[in-house]
């Protein structure tokens, strides 16, 4: 680990990847927000299997906490490491979540399950669809680099509890969430380590 | 000719506000009522009926100086001056009925309609007039919130009906059982004055409000489920003669604190419930049976954090 110190920014960058079999140009939508949104350069790792070890039978969902501890065994050179899938995710309290990540921690995921309007039994809306997932991968990229819930319901780190707050919200951060992104992900530029996940 | 009369004021009574008997009987140009129809002990109308008294005497004293428009009747008198088929009555002026004129010369304390109406909205649960979904939680309007999750709506006649709010319910899950204080049992704000049974398992649950036990909700005994069912209507614990409620009413959450105060307890869930990861979600209510979702021992750990109590 050592050894990464000192290596370019340049290498360093936020990884993309599907569970299970994803539409190319959401996982490409998804690098690309992100990367343009902080300003880092991206990558597209080869996609992973459908984490069919998290499916709930009770609840006919995945455990995507389940997943997301899944996921921190998985080392990379990367600043973080953004999964998404379409499977219909939870975490145990909760009826649903659009996304999960360890605050401060090497991971995030996404479902864009609940994210389609067709869910809703809305008419198929590509652009809005699009404009959920966007939202939502920067709400649990904020998470990874540390950022917590805010209050401000325009700010993309308001927490959602159903998809109209999401729609609600902007994709980008507040002043003070930027602040304080801008900050973690610096401290991530300056001090790169390799994640290797701890047994 | 416009501009030489006195302006008139608009007097809107916001959503959820009902005008003092003071401003209905036309007494005084604008007065909410803030104590619940409970005059007897509202400083404001020992206030006005002094000042009435007062008034009264210096007309008798120095009828030349008295101002007699200016508060030289109470608002019952008021109301009695009005024809007969204009003087409401108060559970009209109050909204619980639709129409009712005064029968008694709102002589309440010996009205019989009063006494029956009385009897009839204590063993009733009062409908909630709205409720907002605050974090996937339900928070009812109008009611008063305790940091241990119970609730307090003062009613007519200055009693304060509690229960449970929404969190708690989900929190604890399908309860087994419930402890009701005896009638005439003295409750003390933030002090364990209920409990409920879950696998065995029990917790203490906190009075919102000082006050005495004047009814409990009895169909709980056979029926706890009712509380799952209907937090703020049907499950209600227990009706209280407050004596501190003023006091009490300031330390509770009521409107937009209750809803910072139910997000913030949200997050706290989410947080203790996945303390070994350290997660944060995006998304999602809560699942209706909380407790179903969480270890035995992480459950009593968490229903004590949330009910505050030991």
């Amino acid at each position: 680990m050592e050894s990464q110190r000192g290596r370019p920014a340049l290498f360093r960058s936020l990884a993309v990847c599907g569970l299970g079999a994803m539409d190319s140009t959401v996982i490409r939508h998804v690098a690309e927000h992100i990367s343009t949104r902080s300003c880092m350069p991206y990558t597209i790792i080869p996609e992973m299997d459908i984490p069919a070890y998290a499916f709930d039978e009770k609840r006919g969902q995945y455990n995507s906490k389940v997943i997301l501890k899944r996921l921190m065994q998985f080392p990379h050179d990367c600043i973080r490491l953004l999964a998404v899938t379409q499977v219909d995710l939870f975490v145990p309290i909760l009826k649903y979540v659009f996304g999960l990540a360890q605050v401060g921690g090497p991971c995030a995921l996404i479902s864009t399950y609940r994210l389609r309007p067709e869910f809703y039994g809305h008419d198929p809306d590509r652009d809005l669809f699009m404009a959920r997932i966007g939202k939502t991968a920067m709400h649990e990229l904020g998470h990874s680099l540390g950022l917590t819930h805010c209050r401000n319901r325009r700010c993309v780190m308001y927490s959602s509890t159903r998809i109209n707050d999401t729609d609600l919200k902007r994709s980008d951060f507040c002043p003070t969430c930027f602040e304080l992104f801008r900050w973690h992900l610096e401290k991530c530029r300056v001090e790169p380590n390799l994640y290797v996940p701890q047994n | 000719m416009p501009g030489k009369g006195k302006v008139q004021s608009m007097k809107i009574v916001p959503p959820g506000k009902k005008k003092c008997v003071w401003m209905e009987a036309g007494v005084v140009s604008y007065k909410l009522c803030d104590n619940n129809y409970d005059c007897p002990t509202c400083v404001y109308d020992h206030a006005m009926q002094t000042k009435v008294a007062r008034q009264k005497e210096s007309m008798v004293a120095k009828p030349a100086e008295a101002q007699p428009d200016k508060f030289t009747a109470t608002w019952v008198e008021k109301m009695m001056m009005l024809p007969a088929s204009s003087r409401k009555c108060r559970y009209m002026i109050t909204g619980e009925i639709g129409r009712k004129l005064c029968p008694n010369a709102y002589e309440c304390g010996t009205c019989s309609f009063d006494r029956m109406m009385q009897q009839r909205l204590q063993s009733e649960p009062m409908a909630v007039s709205a409720s907002v979904q605050v974090a996937g939680f339900e928070v009812a309007d109008g009611f008063y919130y305790h940091e241990g999750h119970t609730w307090a709506r003062p009613e007519y006649g200055g009693r304060v009906r509690v229960g449970l709010d929404d969190f708690a319910r989900r929190l604890i899950g399908k309860l087994s059982g419930i402890e009701m204080p005896g009638i005439g049992h003295e409750l003390k704000q933030g002090e364990a004055g209920f409990g409920v049974r879950r696998n065995g398992k029990s917790a203490g649950i906190l009075s919102p409000v000082d006050g005495v036990v004047t009814r409990i909700n009895d169909r709980l005994l056979d029926h706890p489920e009712l509380v799952n069912a209907s937090p703020y209507e049907e499950g209600w614990f227990a009706i209280v003669e407050p004596t501190r409620l003023r006091k009490n009413l300031k330390d509770l959450y009521y409107g937009e604190e209750a809803h910072t105060f139910t997000s913030e307890e949200k997050e706290r869930l989410f947080s203790m419930a996945n303390d070994d990861l350290n997660i944060a979600a995006d998304g999602g209510i809560s699942v209706e049976d909380i407790s179903e979702e969480l270890e035995e021992t992480q459950w009593l750990r968490l229903v004590k954090a949330f009910l505050r109590s030991k």
